[in-house]
């Protein structure tokens, strides 16, 4: 970051001489983005065009997964360019760290804009400051020209990525999420793992005679909740309640299915199926309270096996199901899940080396880095076949096998990116919902105000799916 | 020494004042003019929007909620804090206490925290299963809460985090200045029959006033802050359910999550004036003589 | 009850009293005490009997802490930074405060509100300006641009502080050296500064103590990982926390970063109890 040739810093001294303000003031202070040219000629061996001499800026959250799978994929990169240096940084607080260079139009040429505090996307696009991925989508993949890296993807999280049709950013984990327990206490109770929501209940109720608590949530943060909740929602109400939600559909949360959802999960607090103590616990604590077996049922990511392993006992086997139905009149199958990417990777539009940045993320793709990926982050990668012989924990294959179990059927809402203050309001509002402070009916109530009020912004760019 | 006074006085000022000029007030005063804008703080666009962003800020429920909060603060943690270093300081140097300094060194050990450090302690403090203050509830026979967990209860715990980090340096403060009364004065007044807590009222506490006044500005100043300590241990956070939201979250929030750098920015303006219209009253009271020289 | 020159305490009041002093210290010292502790527990104990002693002594945690976050290296980091920037905050905030405290002239009223309207702005607004500013000087990530911006953000308290503190010293000595001849700044230097020692030492202190912890700065203006001061290397351990639950490397890692502060105070304690003694009393 810091700039070493002399030169280079008179310059741009020079340039911030004239305050940012100044700059902003105009909007013509800073070079339009614009998409550069690819810098070299393409070829087969090099189909994005990569200039063999242009450096590379790699910024990587260094969160749960480590960095370790991006050096990996950045050594393949050496591999193919030689005579490309590249600069490596695994950081936290990306969002901080990347503004700046952002706004001074000189950020690096991939950015993992991953954990607590990075880069809000959805202004990113707005001011359009990001390179669209579909030259990187169409480009043969690295291990058989024949195929596009699109094809090698898993569904939907092309979808996922896009913003008003053109795919800015391309998330290189595959999340599930669903309910998680322990396989090993299951057996030893004879418990099955409950298809509907009344034989959710049920279950939960025979749990406490057992003198168990059926479920914990990560309380200190409410939205971990708000995912069985939604999944549910788009079970019983279909792939039109989710796009009604998404798209700020006058009353969409006053839907029936909606409230039907939201009664249930009343009903968890109502019978006392919720450990006490949970709405105080941070994502550590209520996940090692569950690791410990004082609760049976929680929800999570699927993360979920690799956060928790220095603390899992021996034989504990967690395994991951999906949300029940809410009845047997859903909308959508059982087997559907909620499964979207995370690992959010952007190229910035007004990088030096664009090309390099989308020849990263193909190389990132390829089926060596995708393996390596899965084994040392424990964690999947959004190339459908990373799994395949691999040598798995008792979790993530049972993740594998949800997102086979669904297939077509993985859903994922957008509202949460598109409209951040729509989620909060959703995560506050299903807080109170589980201590039993706000009704059903007060939720739904909340919640589409607050879906009303981010309609009525007009300073809020608005998204359709 | 009249005509080389001005020089001296310039020749003291250059310096710091440029370096703060440069790296303070500009980019303050720049902030300043975004809040003017709708910049969004991932580019260099932004349009001029007057004075639009100060007009929402009296519409947003969220920072009328933390303005509450943030009041509330206000009113408790200066004055809790005050009341027991003022206790703890008389208790220490007014009696010829013995290990006196030991007590002042370790009540001086929070201050040697960083606002991280402190709010990972009292998770495991207050955290409901487990945690340190129930176990102690529990052995005296009350049952525990769920203090960061209940709306009700949320903002006194963290204002209780607040006070035990704040409380050792003013006993410091407070036992220094209380050391330097003369003894005689304490004495007569205790000849003349006032009970201890008579005594601190009506004779101490004038004596050290004005380093009450300094307090209340520093404890002001943190209580309309606040944003690290509640970021870091509350739920949501600022919950539950907006229950200790403060204005340095929402700002926070509403820059780096919403992507409203502009609004943030007014938010901060604002913020900055109800901070120095505090600092400026309790101030004025306290303006002391001016002591010229030469 | 007969008159005695000393009032006599009755037992009870002075036993209540010090159990109210003991109390204080407990819950003063427990969180502590419990962090350094946990920094020798394993991972799995911390969280399910988070106030039993350890089963062993985890050493392993402080190598962690030590070697993979490179504590020891960002710890020397922090040391030249922070060092540096409280020397130059004292010197530049003790001339400051001296005129201010102790000449009149025009605007020196809205010098002192100046300074003081620094300490009363959210520091993360000034973020993303201030790198600009940095940058343009060409300073962007040195250990020099980082010493300049702690000291600036440091002045508008020091000079706070020390600008009563001036005021309250006694004018007799400088007058005399006044009238043996002695420049203004011969004055400043040969007279008032040693004066001003204890407040400074006592402002010094807690300048330390304010940058040693500072986050925000760092994270937006030293962004190379060689560079890194010891605030960002605990962060690199608090979000290892969060995902991979390693909290004894955590404690291992504050507590490493705790004790060379804590006993830095232990051993100056007197003098900034003295420092602040002067500082308080006029």
């Amino acid at each position: 970051m810091p700039e070493n040739t002399p030169t280079r810093r008179g310059f741009l001294g020079l340039l911030a001489l004239t305050p940012v303000v100044a700059a902003c003031a105009t909007g013509g202070g800073a070079p339009a983005p614009s998409v550069p040219a690819a810098a070299g000629p393409t070829s087969a061996a090099n189909p994005l065009g990569v200039a063999a001499k242009d450096p590379l800026d790699v910024v990587i959250f260094k969160g749960g997964f480590g960095d370790d799978w991006a050096k990996f994929a950045e050594s393949l990169y050496t591999k193919r360019h030689p005579e490309a240096k590249i600069k490596h940084a695994g950081i936290q607080g990306v969002g901080q760290a990347m503004q700046p260079r952002m706004v001074a139009g000189d950020p690096p040429d991939v950015i993992d804009n991953s954990g607590a505090g990075a880069l809000d996307v959805a202004s990113l696009v707005a001011d359009k400051q990001l390179l669209s991925l579909e030259k990187l989508l169409d480009a043969p993949s690295a291990d058989d020209p024949a195929v596009k890296v699109r094809d090698t993807l898993v569904p939907g999280i092309v979808e996922a990525g896009s913003f008003g049709g053109v795919p800015y950013v391309l998330n290189y984990a595959y999340t599930v999420w669903g309910l998680w327990y322990s396989s090993s206490l299951f057996a030893k109770h004879g418990w099955t793992y409950p298809a509907t929501w009344a034989e959710m209940l049920t279950l939960g109720d025979e749990i406490k005679k057992a003198g168990l608590a059926p479920w914990t949530y990560q309380g200190k943060y409410p939205e971990y909740m708000n995912d069985p909740l939604l999944t549910m929602v788009a079970k019983a109400g279909g792939m039109e309640q989710v796009a009604a939600i998404d798209n700020l559909e006058p009353g969409a949360w006053r839907a029936d299915s909606v409230k039907a959802v939201v009664e249930a999960f009343a009903e968890l607090a109502g019978r006392g199926h919720i450990m006490k103590g949970s709405e105080a616990l941070s994502h550590t604590e209520a996940q090692t309270a569950w690791c410990q077996g004082k609760a049976v049922f929680i929800p999570c990511g699927s993360w979920l096996e690799a956060e928790q392993a220095k603390v899992t006992p021996a034989g504990f086997d967690m395994v991951v199901g999906p949300t029940p139905r809410l009845s047997d009149a859903d909308k959508l199958p059982g087997t559907a899940i909620q499964a979207a990417g995370s690992e959010p990777f952007i190229i910035p539009a007004q990088g030096k080396n664009t090309a390099g940045g989308l020849e990263f993320l193909r190389l990132m793709l390829a089926k060596e880095s995708a393996a390596n990926f899965a084994t040392t982050a424990s964690a999947m990668p959004v190339r459908k076949d990373a799994l395949e012989g691999l040598q798995l924990s008792s979790g993530l294959k049972s993740v594998g096998e949800l997102v086979a179990a669904a297939g077509k059927d993985a859903l994922s809402y957008r509202f949460p990116g598109w409209y951040a203050p729509l989620a909060k309001a959703v995560h506050d509002s299903t807080g109170e919902l589980l201590n039993g402070r706000v009704s059903a009916a007060r939720w739904t109530e909340r919640v589409q105000k607050a879906a009303d009020q981010v309609a009525a912004d007009a300073s809020i760019t608005k998204y359709k799916r | 020494m009249r005509h080389r006074r001005l020089p001296f006085i310039a020749g003291f000022l250059v310096l710091p004042l440029t370096l703060y000029a440069v790296l303070v007030l500009s980019p303050y005063a720049q902030a300043f003019y975004l809040a003017l804008t709708d910049w969004r703080g991932v580019s260099a666009r932004a349009e001029f929007v007057g004075a639009d962003n100060f007009a929402r800020l009296l519409d947003d429920p969220q920072v009328l909620g933390a303005l509450k909060n943030n009041a509330v603060m206000l009113l408790v943690v200066p004055i809790a804090t005050v009341v027991l270093a003022l206790f703890l300081a008389a208790a220490l140097s007014l009696g010829r206490r013995r290990g006196a300094g030991v007590y002042r060194v370790v009540y001086f050990f929070p201050q040697l925290l960083s606002v991280a450090v402190v709010g990972v302690l009292f998770q495991f403090v207050y955290t409901p299963n487990s945690g340190l203050l129930n176990g102690v509830l529990n052995l005296l026979g009350i049952e525990g809460r769920s203090w960061l967990g209940d709306p009700s209860l949320a903002l006194w715990a963290v204002m209780a985090v607040v006070v035990w980090s704040a409380v050792g340096f003013y006993v410091v403060l407070f036992c220094a200045a209380m050391e330097s009364i003369p003894r005689e004065i304490l004495e007569a007044a205790a000849i003349d029959g006032a009970s201890a807590l008579t005594r601190l009222i009506r004779v101490v506490l004038p004596l050290v006033w004005e380093n009450v006044q300094v307090a209340f500005i520093y404890l002001g100043m943190a209580a309309l802050d606040g944003f690290a300590i509640v970021q870091i241990m509350t739920v949501g956070p600022g919950g539950p359910d907006n229950a200790t939201e403060v204005l340095g979250l929402t700002l926070y929030r509403n820059a780096f999550t919403y992507g409203k750098f502009g609004y943030a920015s007014a938010l901060g303006v604002a913020l900055f004036f109800l901070t120095l219209a505090l600092a400026v009253l309790v101030l004025r009271g306290s303006r002391r003589d001016r002591v010229e020289m030469a | 009850m007969t008159h005695s020159h000393r009032v006599r305490r009755p037992r009870p009041w002075t036993s209540l009293l010090h159990v109210a002093l003991v109390g204080w210290g407990v819950i003063v010292t427990l969180p502590l005490v419990w962090a350094v502790m946990s920094s020798f527990k394993a991972d799995r104990d911390i969280l399910t009997s988070p106030w039993s002693l350890p089963d062993r002594l985890h050493g392993e945690n402080w190598v962690r802490a030590w070697t993979e976050a490179s504590i020891g290296r960002y710890f020397l980091n922090s040391a030249v930074v922070v060092g540096s920037a409280v020397v130059l905050t004292m010197l530049f905030g003790a001339m400051v405060a001296y005129v201010l405290a102790r000449y009149r002239f025009p605007g020196s009223r809205l010098i002192y509100y100046l300074f003081i309207a620094g300490m009363a702005f959210p520091l993360f607004l000034a973020l993303v300006p201030l790198f600009f500013v940095v940058r343009s000087l060409g300073l962007l990530g040195t250990p020099l641009g980082l010493i300049l911006v702690y000291t600036a953000y440091a002045l508008p308290f020091t000079v706070f502080f020390l600008t009563s503190f001036f005021r309250t010293l006694p004018t007799s000595v400088a007058e005399a050296a006044f009238l043996d001849g002695c420049s203004h700044s011969g004055v400043f230097f040969r007279v008032m500064l040693p004066m001003a020692k204890p407040g400074l030492i006592s402002v010094g202190i807690f300048n330390f103590l304010g940058l040693w912890n500072q986050y925000l700065l760092p994270l937006a203006l030293n962004p190379e990982e060689s560079e890194f001061v010891l605030a960002q290397g605990l962060a690199v351990l608090a979000v290892r926390q969060g995902y991979a639950s390693d909290w004894s490397g955590l404690f291992a890692g504050l507590t490493i970063s705790m004790l060379p502060v804590l006993a830095a105070y232990v051993v100056f304690q007197r003098r900034i109890t003295s420092g602040l003694t002067a500082g308080a009393v006029r």
